[in-house]
């Protein structure tokens, strides 16, 4: 029977898997670490800059903002390889920025990546920032504090929305293959990603590598999500 | 002089909700703002807040004019501190909303704690310290917020409608804390509402104030209608519950009007001749102010009626009895 063929392969590349993850390959923590490593820094780079310009986005009113708001929600919707070739063409040796060689690296990853979202991070910041009760800002300004700790107050009312944005940004960027692909080279050992590996691994037929990458992929969200909902309890005090 | 204000404007989307001339308030007083909804009340405690600039006029505030384009306001904001009608505090402890003032003044960990444990304890809200501030009650918000903005140590404290949205327990309690933070810490204390009966028993002294401008006097009764011109040249005001009241006005269209409560006169069912404006009404609530009793008549809308307590026992008058209401052409304000 085929069927049962196929059911027992399957079976057996999910066993071997575990297996795999299980012994800690080498291998594998290797392409887990560089998955990790760059995701966090992509996740870090787009919030310290995507926070505060939603949060000055939210809260001023200046000519444009709708035009703004806009193309960040267009932008949401940018397929990675769009942004892998475009990134592609100014890094390649005869684009603009071909001499710093970052070409088939992992800052060219992160600088793919932190383009994919940057708008996530800034538009969910805005739609958290505008949840956020006015009288927030006239309570903090009226207790003494400066613009600054006022806008640190409102973002901190506003954490739960903004954690949010950035668990979908990490989400996002750790489960994309079309950037880390074009832009690291899925070059083993150093731009191999957990994505890209599992694509590979695919193509060659060699399915147990990359259904172990596939359950380490879902586990590191279910983790995302359990921290998630620890915050969110957490929130509520 | 606490504040000095003039020519003050404050226009929200073409509709002008501040517009006074020259008002001067007095420090270390309990002083009363008076007037109805949309009278301006909010709009001017936020302007006396620096919250929110005014789009012209002047403000003095101890002497010193305030410039609201400079920056410098945070100095200012840190001597005046407003609750709002319904005050919000931070998602977190009650302790830790109170202590916040103080740590924006970097005021020592020690300090802060023997402050916020002591202010909880002026407004009743002690035992509360570690509860999450957003399952208290509105009267314990109110309670709490009080706390907080005692913690700024300011000079004056502007209070939105204290009262409005508490229940009579807790309208008692934040009542007796207005007197006790004026006289025992001497902080200037205002206050809008539009309790007459609060404004006067709480205030030193009442400003009434109507559609954005200072009132001689409150104005009450008041209500939304249109004029309407009779085939004998007769103007009314037709009221929107439908009461029609003989009025001499040069305006047409849609008006507000308020009746002098003191012009208008009340008698007995029999003893009263229908003439222009006299309408019948159940006598519904009596209320002693002083030296005046207030009847509240339902003449289809419920009129607010002050008649002074002699005329008053002289009229043998019951509640739930039907009365004649007058009301004469001189006691009515047109807008």
């Amino acid at each position: 029977m085929v069927n049962n063929n196929f059911m027992d392969f399957l079976i057996d590349s999910f066993l071997s898997a575990l297996l795999l993850i299980w012994s800690m390959d080498p291998e594998l923590l290797v392409i887990v670490q560089v998955s990790l490593k760059v995701s966090a820094i992509s996740t870090i780079i787009a919030s310290v800059a995507g926070i505060p310009a939603g949060f000055l986005i939210a809260f001023r009113s200046f000519r444009g903002k709708r035009l703004v708001i806009t193309v960040l929600n267009t932008l949401l919707a940018m397929p990675t390889v769009v942004i892998g070739l475009f990134v592609y063409a100014f890094i390649s040796r005869r684009g603009i920025f071909g001499a710093f060689d970052l070409l088939y690296t992992q800052k060219a990853i992160i600088i793919g990546q932190v383009i994919l979202i940057i708008p996530i991070v800034t538009t969910f910041t805005i739609t958290a920032i505008n949840r956020i009760d006015d009288r927030y800002r006239k309570t903090a300004l009226t207790l003494g504090a400066n613009l600054f700790q006022t806008a640190v107050a409102i973002i901190r009312e506003a954490r739960f929305g903004i954690v949010a944005s950035i668990i979908v940004a990490f989400g996002r960027v750790i489960a994309e293959v079309g950037i880390s692909m074009m832009l690291g080279g899925n070059a083993k050992g150093f731009t191999r990603t957990i994505t890209t590996a599992m694509a590979l691994e695919y193509d060659k037929g060699e399915f147990v590598l990359s259904v172990a990458l596939g359950i380490v992929l879902l586990m590191v969200s279910f983790g995302m999500n359990v921290f998630f909902n620890y915050f969110q309890g957490k929130a509520r005090v | 002089m606490l504040y000095e204000l003039k020519n003050l404007k404050k226009t929200y989307d073409q509709r002008t909700v501040l517009n006074l001339e020259t008002l001067k308030l007095e420090k270390n007083k309990v002083l009363g703002l008076l007037g109805p909804n949309g009278a301006g009340k909010t709009t001017l405690l936020e302007i006396m807040a620096f919250l929110t600039r005014p789009d012209s006029g002047d403000i003095w505030f101890e002497k010193e004019r305030v410039n609201f384009t400079n920056g410098k306001l945070i100095d200012l904001r840190r001597k005046v501190v407003l609750i709002q009608q319904q005050p919000i505090l931070f998602t977190t402890t009650v302790f830790k909303n109170v202590e916040y003032p103080l740590k924006l003044r970097e005021t020592p960990r020690a300090e802060r704690m023997k402050v916020v444990k002591e202010l909880l304890k002026i407004v009743g809200m002690e035992m509360f310290e570690q509860a999450s501030a957003h399952n208290l009650s509105g009267g314990e918000t109110h309670r709490v917020a009080i706390a907080q903005a005692l913690a700024c140590s300011p000079e004056v404290i502007l209070m939105d409608e204290p009262t409005a949205s508490v229940d009579v327990e807790n309208q008692i309690n934040i009542e007796r804390i207005i007197k006790e933070i004026n006289q025992k810490k001497g902080i200037s204390v205002i206050f809008t509402t539009h309790n007459m009966i609060q404004a006067s028993r709480l205030a030193d002294e009442t400003i009434f104030l109507f559609e954005g401008k200072i009132a001689q006097s409150v104005y009450e009764n008041i209500f939304s209608g249109h004029i309407e011109v009779d085939s004998n040249g007769y103007k009314y005001c037709v009221l929107h519950s439908g009461l029609k009241l003989r009025v001499s006005s040069q305006k047409t269209g849609l008006i507000r009007i308020s009746i002098d409560p003191k012009a208008m006169r009340l008698s007995q069912k029999k003893s009263a001749p229908f003439t222009n404006n006299t309408f019948k009404g159940t006598l519904i609530q009596l209320t002693d102010e002083q030296s005046w009793v207030r009847a509240l008549v339902d003449v289809g809308i419920p009129l607010s009626v002050l008649i002074p307590k002699d005329v008053f026992k002289s009229l043998h008058l019951y509640l739930g009895e039907e009365v004649r209401l007058s009301c004469p052409k001189e006691s009515i304000d047109i807008f």
